[in-house]
Parts: C-alpha cells; sequence; structure tokens
C-alpha cells in the first residue's frame, strides 16, 4: 500500500550514484514524479505505463549505476510495461558476483522501500534463476515478461535467450502445472466478461491471461499470439490504471461503487458502457487463450497420436473426428440451422470441443432459423440445455460465433446485459445461462425436464426489454414457447414459470405460511403440481445462479414449507386426468386391418405400430428390436384387447437411417424365438458411444423411480426420471418382466436427453396392482441398478 | 447505550420494521438465523399431512438504543412482531459499553 503519511528515513550511509540529490532525496524526487504523472488526467492506460515505467526504469539505472556483472531485471507487469499507479515494483538482480552482490541488492532495494513502493524482489545468478522457473509455474509466468532495465545488458540478454531456450526444451513439463494454476485462478477470481464486479487481473479473460498465452508462444512452436488482442488488452490496461487513480489503492476488482468514477475518468458516457467495453475485451481474451490452449494440446499430442482414426457419425451430418465434434463433408448445413443445436449439444454429451472449421461453416451457411422449430430441434436444443455445467461452455462458444443470437434472435437482447445491482453477480445471459445449468442438476424433481430448462432459460429474458421485465418476459417467453414448437399447454406452463418465477421466494420469505389464505391464493395462482414443482426447482437455480447471498438452508426451507403446504391443497383435489388402458376406435379400426396376422407392423418414418398376441416380454422384446436396428425411441403407448396387443412407437433414427418395416419383423421374430442376445448386444454398442466421452462430458443428475397407485387402483404406477441411452428402455421394461409384471400401458417420453417414462403395471399372476412393501422396494432397487448415474459431484450442487 | 435484540418470523419483519421508522428509529441489522424455542422437535399437522419441524427459519433484528428510548423500541417490536401464536419469538436487552459512528468516530448517543 502506498504510505500517505511516509517520512524518509535518513539513508546517509548508503552510497549514491545520482548526481542529482542525495540519497535520502532521491525516494522523495520518485514519489512527487508519480504524483505529477497521477495527476496527469491526459496520461491514460498505456501511455500511463509507458511514461511511468521509463521513469521507474531511470531511476533504478541510477540506483544500480554503471555495473558488471549485474543487471536489474523487471518481471511481471512492470516487465511488459504495464505499471499501473498502485502496482508492485517485481525486480529480479540477475548477477555473476556471489560474494559482493548484498551490499550492491541494498543500494537498490532500500531508495525503493524508502519511496513507499512495495517491492517483490529476488537475487539470483542466471543458473538460479531458471532452476527456479523450472520449479515454479509463477516464477515461470514472471520471466516470460522478463525486461532488461538497468546494469549489464549482455547478462541481462543472456538471461532473456536462455529462458526461451529452456521454454523450448523443457516447456511441455511446464503445462499441467500452468494449466492446474490458470484452472485454479479462473475458478477463484470468475469471468471478467460475465461477473458485475469483474477481477480485472486473475479473472478469466483478465490481464494476467495475456501473459498466460505469451508463455504458451514460447512453449509450443504452433501458438501465435494475436495482434489483435492488442486493443482488448490496452482497454483492461486502462480500466485498471484508471481504478488504482480512482481508489487510491491497490484493487484489481472493479466493484460497482467504482464503476461511476472509472468510466467519467475514461470518458465514458456512463459505467454501462464501461462495463461492455471491459466484457467485450475479456471475451475476447478468454477466446484467445482457449484458442492457444487447444493449439498446444494438439502440439502435445501430436508426437504421440496414432493416425487419426475414422469419423464416427454422432448424427446426420454430424461426426466425431480427432477429438472433436465436426460437420462431416455432405452436411446440409445450408439448409438446416437445425445443425447448429446438433454440433452444441453433442459437443456438450461427449465433452469435446467443436471443431472451428464447422464453427465457421455454419456461422457462414446457415439459414434463418424458421417461424416453427420441428421437433427433432427443439430436442437438440432441450439436450442441449440439460448438459449441467458444460451448458455454459457451449453458449459461450456459440455466442464467439454469434450463433445463439441466431437460433434465439431475442438473446441479442440480454447479450452481456449489465444489471447494477448488489444482489445479482452475472450479466443477464450469463445469469440465465447459470440458471440453466443449475436447473441441468434438478430435472429428477419435476415431471417435465424439458419445460423447466426452457422456462430457465426465458425466466429473466424480459430483462433485455423496456418495461417491468416480468410483464416483458412473458410476451417474450410466450413467442419463443410457441416457435420451439411447443403446444398451447405446455407454452402456458412456460409462461406462468416466467410470470411467478419470483412468487415462490417472496411469498416464503414475506408472508405467514401458516396462514390458509397465503397458501390458498398460491394454489389459486400455481394452480397444479406440476407447476409448483417447476417453479420450486427454479427458484432454487434461479437464486444458486444469481450470487452467494441470494440462497442459503433458511430460504430453503422456507422455501420447501411453502411448496409442502400448497402441494397438501393440491393433493386434496383429483384432477389428475386418467389413463385409459383400452382400446379406442382407431385401434379397433386398425386391429381390423392386423386381421389374423401372427406380427402385423404398420411403420412410416416417424411412427411404427405392431399388433400382436400378447405374451411375456413382449414390450421389452419390441423396444430391444427396435434398438437394434438403430431407432430411438422418443414415445410410446401400450393398450390390450383381448388377448392381442397394440403398441405404438415414436421413433427416430439419430443417424438418419428410416426403419424397414419387413426388417422389423423378421428381427422381432428371431427376438421372440430367443435368437438374438438383445440386452448384451445393447450394452456392448452402449459402451461404445460412453468410450468416445471425455471427463469434461455432460453428467446427468442421478435417476429417480416414483412409484405411485392408480386412484382407481387397476395398477401400480411406476416412473422412472433419468438420462437417455442407448438400450435404456429395454433394460428397463426387462427389469419389469423380471419381476413377474406386465406392462398394461406405457407413456414414454423423451424430452431431449431426458427420459420420463411411466409404466401402469400389475403382477403377471393375479392382474392386480403390487401391495408388497418389500417386492416394490425390490424392483425400485433392481431399476437404480440398470438406470445411468451420475458419477460424481462435478456439476453444480443443489442444496436440497 | 442499550443493545436490544430481537428473534421474530420472517414475514413479520416489514411490520417491525416500518414500526421502528415511525418512532423515528432509522438503524437497524437483519440476520437470517435458525433455531427453536419451546417449540422444538415438535410435529406439524397441516391439512392432514404430518411432518417434523427441527429448526425454523426466524429473523434476528438488532436495534441500538439510548438508556432512554431502549423501552420504547423494546415495546415497539414486541407491538409489532406480536400474532399470538406459537414461535412469535423473543426479544431481550443488553447493555452496551462503547458505540462508534465509523465515519466520523462520534461516540456514544451521538453515534446513534
Amino acid at each position: 500500500m502506498w504510505l500517505c503519511a511516509f517520512e524518509p528515513v535518513n539513508l546517509a550511509t548508503k552510497p549514491s550514484e545520482s548526481p542529482s540529490d542525495s540519497p535520502s532525496e532521491s525516494p522523495a524526487r520518485i514519489r512527487s514524479q508519480r504524483a505529477a504523472l497521477i495527476d496527469d488526467p491526459s496520461l491514460r492506460g498505456v501511455d500511463f505505463s509507458h511514461r511511468y515505467g521509463t521513469v521507474v526504469d531511470s531511476w533504478v539505472g541510477e540506483l544500480l549505476g554503471p555495473i558488471e556483472g549485474v543487471a536489474a531485471i523487471a518481471v511481471g507487469s512492470y516487465g511488459r510495461q504495464e505499471l499501473c499507479p498502485e502496482s508492485d515494483l517485481d525486480i529480479l538482480l540477475v548477477h555473476a558476483r556471489p560474494r559482493e552482490i548484498a551490499p550492491i541488492a541494498d543500494r537498490l532495494w532500500y531508495p525503493i522501500w524508502d519511496a513507499g513502493f512495495r517491492l517483490d524482489h529476488s537475487v539470483r545468478t542466471v543458473r538460479e534463476a531458471l532452476q527456479v522457473a523450472d520449479r515454479d509455474v509463477k516464477a515461470m509466468l514472471g520471466l516470460i515478461d522478463a525486461r532488461f532495465v538497468a546494469g549489464e545488458r549482455k547478462l541481462g540478454a543472456e538471461l532473456l535467450l536462455r529462458t526461451r531456450e529452456l521454454a523450448h526444451e523443457r516447456g511441455r513439463r511446464w503445462i499441467p502445472p500452468l494449466r492446474e494454476d490458470v484452472r485454479d485462478r479462473h475458478a477463484r477470481a470468475g469471468d471478467v466478461a460475465f461477473l458485475l464486479e469483474p477481477e480485472l487481473k486473475d479473472g478469466r479473460g483478465g490481464l494476467r491471461d495475456l501473459t498466460v498465452q505469451r508463455a504458451l508462444e514460447a512453449i509450443a512452436p504452433n501458438v501465435e499470439c494475436e495482434h489483435s488482442l492488442h486493443g482488448s488488452s490496452s482497454i483492461l490496461l486502462s480500466v485498471r490504471v484508471a481504478l488504482h487513480r480512482v481508489t487510491g489503492r491497490a484493487i484489481d476488482q472493479l466493484y460497482l461503487e467504482h464503476q461511476d468514477a472509472v468510466a467519467s475518468h475514461l470518458g465514458f458516457g456512463d459505467a454501462d458502457a464501461l462495463m461492455t467495453a471491459v466484457a467485450t475485451a475479456a471475451r475476447e481474451i478468454a477466446w484467445h487463450l482457449d484458442e492457444a490452449w487447444r493449439a498446444a494440446d494438439v502440439w502435445i499430442q501430436r508426437p504421440r497420436r496414432h493416425r487419426s482414426a475414422s469419423p464416427k457419425a454422432l448424427a446426420p451430418g454430424v461426426e466425431l473426428c480427432d477429438g472433436e465434434i465436426d460437420l462431416a463433408s455432405d452436411a446440409a448445413v445450408a439448409e438446416q440451422w437445425g445443425l447448429i443445436l446438433d454440433v452444441a449439444r453433442l459437443s456438450a454429451e461427449y465433452g469435446v470441443p467443436i471443431a472451428r472449421g464447422a464453427l465457421r461453416r455454419l456461422s457462414e451457411e446457415s439459414p434463418d432459423v424458421g417461424d416453427q422449430w420441428s421437433r427433432h430441434e427443439r430436442d437438440a436444443f432441450v439436450s442441449l440445455l440439460g448438459a449441467g455445467g458444460s451448458v455454459v461452455a457451449a453458449f459461450e462458444t456459440l455466442e464467439q460465433y454469434e450463433l445463439m443470437s441466431r437460433v434465439l434472435p431475442e438473446w441479442s437482447a440480454v447479450r452481456g446485459k449489465i444489471q447494477r445491482n448488489a444482489f445479482h453477480r452475472f450479466t443477464v445471459d450469463r445469469h440465465l445461462v447459470e440458471t440453466v445449468a443449475r436447473a441441468g442438476t434438478m430435472t429428477r424433481s419435476v415431471s417435465r425436464p424439458d419445460l423447466l430448462l426452457v422456462g430457465a432459460l426465458l425466466h429473466d429474458i424480459g430483462k433485455g426489454y423496456p418495461g417491468d421485465h416480468t410483464d416483458a418476459g412473458i410476451v417474450v417467453a410466450d413467442a419463443i414457447a410457441t416457435r420451439m414448437g411447443f403446444d398451447r399447454d405446455d407454452a402456458d406452463t412456460i409462461v406462468a414459470m416466467v410470470r411467478h418465477h419470483l412468487l415462490l421466494a417472496s411469498i416464503a420469505t414475506s408472508r405467514d405460511l401458516r396462514d390458509p389464505g397465503t397458501i390458498e391464493s398460491v394454489a389459486e395462482q400455481v394452480e397444479n403440481v406440476e407447476l409448483l414443482e417447476l417453479l420450486h426447482a427454479l427458484t432454487e437455480a434461479d437464486s444458486l445462479a444469481t450470487g452467494d447471498k441470494a440462497w442459503s438452508r433458511w430460504k430453503a426451507e422456507l422455501v420447501e414449507d411453502l411448496v409442502r403446504r400448497v402441494t397438501q391443497v393440491f393433493e386434496g383435489r383429483h384432477d389428475r386426468s386418467e389413463v385409459t388402458l383400452d382400446v379406442d376406435a382407431d385401434d379397433v379400426i386398425l386391429l381390423a386391418r392386423a386381421g389374423d396376422a401372427d406380427i402385423y407392423v404398420e411403420a412410416d418414418d416417424q411412427t411404427v405400430t405392431i399388433v400382436t398376441r400378447d405374451r411375456p416380454m413382449l414390450f421389452c422384446h419390441v423396444v430391444g428390436v427396435l434398438a437394434h436396428l438403430g431407432q430411438s425411441v422418443r414415445g410410446a403407448r401400450a393398450r390390450c384387447r383381448g388377448a392381442l396387443a397394440i403398441d405404438t412407437f415414436d421413433v427416430e433414427s439419430p443417424v438418419g437411417r428410416p426403419l424397414d418395416a419387413d426388417q422389423f419383423g423378421r428381427e422381432l421374430r428371431r427376438a421372440f424365438a430367443g435368437e438374438l442376445r438383445l440386452g448384451e448386444e445393447l450394452a456392448r454398442r452402449a459402451n461404445q458411444y460412453e468410450r468416445l466421452k471425455r471427463p469434461a462430458a455432460a453428467r446427468p443428475a442421478d435417476p429417480r423411480v416414483l412409484i405411485d397407485r392408480d386412484p382407481r387402483g387397476i395398477a401400480t404406477i411406476v416412473q422412472v426420471r433419468a438420462a437417455d441411452r442407448i438400450g435404456l428402455l429395454h433394460a428397463m421394461t426387462t427389469v419389469l418382466a423380471e419381476h413377474g409384471l406386465d406392462i398394461r400401458h406405457a407413456k414414454i417420453s423423451t424430452l431431449g436427453h431426458e427420459v420420463v417414462d411411466t409404466f401402469y403395471v400389475v403382477t403377471v399372476d393375479d392382474g392386480h396392482p403390487i401391495d408388497d412393501a418389500v417386492r416394490l422396494h425390490e424392483l425400485v432397487l433392481a431399476l437404480l441398478h440398470v438406470l445411468p448415474a451420475s458419477s460424481g459431484p462435478r456439476e453444480p450442487r443443489s442444496l436440497r | 447505550m442499550k443493545l436490544v435484540v430481537a428473534v421474530i418470523k420472517p414475514h413479520q419483519v416489514d411490520a417491525v420494521s416500518n414500526a421502528l421508522q415511525d418512532i423515528d428509529i432509522a438503524g437497524i441489522t437483519l440476520t437470517e438465523v435458525r433455531g427453536h424455542g419451546r417449540q422444538k422437535g415438535h410435529s406439524e399437522v397441516y391439512r392432514g399431512g404430518e411432518y417434523r419441524v427441527d429448526f425454523i427459519p426466524k429473523v434476528r433484528v438488532e436495534v441500538l438504543a439510548s438508556d432512554s428510548t431502549a423501552e420504547k423500541v423494546a415495546n415497539t417490536i414486541v407491538d409489532a412482531a406480536r400474532t399470538g401464536t406459537i414461535g412469535d419469538g423473543k426479544l431481550w436487552i443488553t447493555p452496551v459499553d462503547v458505540a462508534v459512528r465509523i465515519r466520523t468516530g462520534e461516540l456514544g448517543d451521538e453515534a446513534l
């Protein structure tokens, strides 16, 4: 800290090289020179740093004097001529005179201390300096920016040259600790572009990231620092200089209270304009650092990489190639804007980056998004939103190519939008994506994960529009939900989520929850338990994404209490739509068409209907064969008439291969005859895809199995909420069959990557629901055993 | 100088804060707390459903008052926070040795 009330210490015993003033005067002189520079408002950013650096350089030169075998090297921000008014002076005294160096060093350090600088100093031989850099990544980063200031020029040049050589020779070993250091720093300081009070130096996209890029450039021959970054780096530097000036303190976090002063100092119209400029600069720096890492990774892997494996098709037009999601050469980019979503969701799902060429192609060739999304496009979008923590990176990548704003034009209204209050941590767009990321861990607590995720994304969309943000949001969300192809009821639910997104939190903390009037009024507004569940999850996700202060056990308990009381109101009503287990008029006509065929199949691109004699494990064999033929079941309906079973499936081929009805019939006969080992084959295929996933892959929330009894007492209802994978439906229905259960009715919903499957089952023995609690418990355990579990707490954790 | 501390129901906070403003008390500190008094570990029946409550969310209110106004402050809080049902909370008053307004360095009643 700069000491204002500093009294110069008498240093008359120290030698001085300066002809112009006595040793005790030189610190005073440098202080007044520094003060004059700080007081000169025309000196901003780079200009200030250069002038200030030059003044300090010549003073250090005076203090050291002409000398052999010693060199003063500026490192850190001083080294790269980015000194801010309150910066530390970071000086390395490199020498070849071990016995005489102590008094020489004192000659330098004491006046610097006396002048009130915070000094980060070290005294080393060239060899020692290199050894330290080789061991300690922070020292290495300091040396990357090293600059000769005074003393013996040849010695300084030797250190700089040998640092470069060392980086070439041993740099490969520095990469893992460097990566860890950067990751820790980013985790601690957050994103400069999206935090409302960003950390200009340590944050992601901050000034230190530029040093890391230079380090990577020194290490890996294929990394090149972007010269276009000068603009961005000089913006951040100007802001940091101004912040030090305005506060008189060595702080690097741009707090709300200082933003107005810094903005006016730098001539920005207002603080919002300042913060937008900071965010734009930081985004660019962060993006280029990511690029530098990618290049460095390629360089590291190249020597041991085998000849690239053949691309693996993951969806029509999209393939996994060399550890990247890429577009197939024949992908219909110009016809299908939905490829943007496919590429993004697969990148999140497999935890691998999107090839840059693919992003460029999408950005150049993608057509406009239509007025009406297809089911496939909506599913892809929901899958992307459901990727948990990975969704943040995915959105950022898309935004670099302005693809998100193309998919959702309304997104540009909230992009980088500042919200200036002490409650929020993030800009509006990032807050929405963070809310989605947290909602992605709560998908199992609601019966409509797709609505939760879309509602989470849109809940504050109105903040990009004039007027009250909820009122504006209702209109915008309605238009978006309709365009996405949600039916009227679902669109209304999304709109209700936007309308009531603050309801539970505000009622829970400000109203008497024991007052039946409070509870009734919430029940009246929320209308049904499905919306209540959605609002409960949204409230928690929204609060967690807002900031540390917005969610606590205290608030969680109040909200839970409210939800419990409102749920009880709903449970008093029996308005649950009842499922009919019988056939309808269309089915009767279908049965007539089927005649007495052993296995009757009708199929088009999206629907398969099968009529056959009911038999043990029928449903399970049918879904198994569908999966075996590469079809993914998006929805299903099963019902019976006498001894006949009718099953209808909505299917989709992930790789765009339509179902061949004849082949389906043949394979089904083989399955009935026990000639197909479906379980093993599907598990092997699922594993093949699982193996392609990287540690960064989206991790699903833990699966849930819910048991209920049909109100009429005619069946046990088993609901499974889990992440989708190949053969999942076959595995679950096998468990049901093995537990002696007959599926009377099934409702299969695949919502993006989320599965919500409901089975109405009765026991094979007597055709009744299961009464035995032990048997139910065993069934739940057996189902959980075959469901893909989340493998760790890497996602943002829920407090629940 | 006294410190008046009360633990009250969250939904009574607005009532208490308004009542204090009416008697010209400007400074108030609120903390979200959890705890229980005599209702410890009770089971609550609501619309036929029963559930257990261990710690209940409350708000802790702190007001610094001069010796002469402390009682009035206390009465105001008690009146505003009372609903007459169990769990309305507690209030207590403790002596304060020193109070300083940090900005100016004023001491004692001047600091209020």
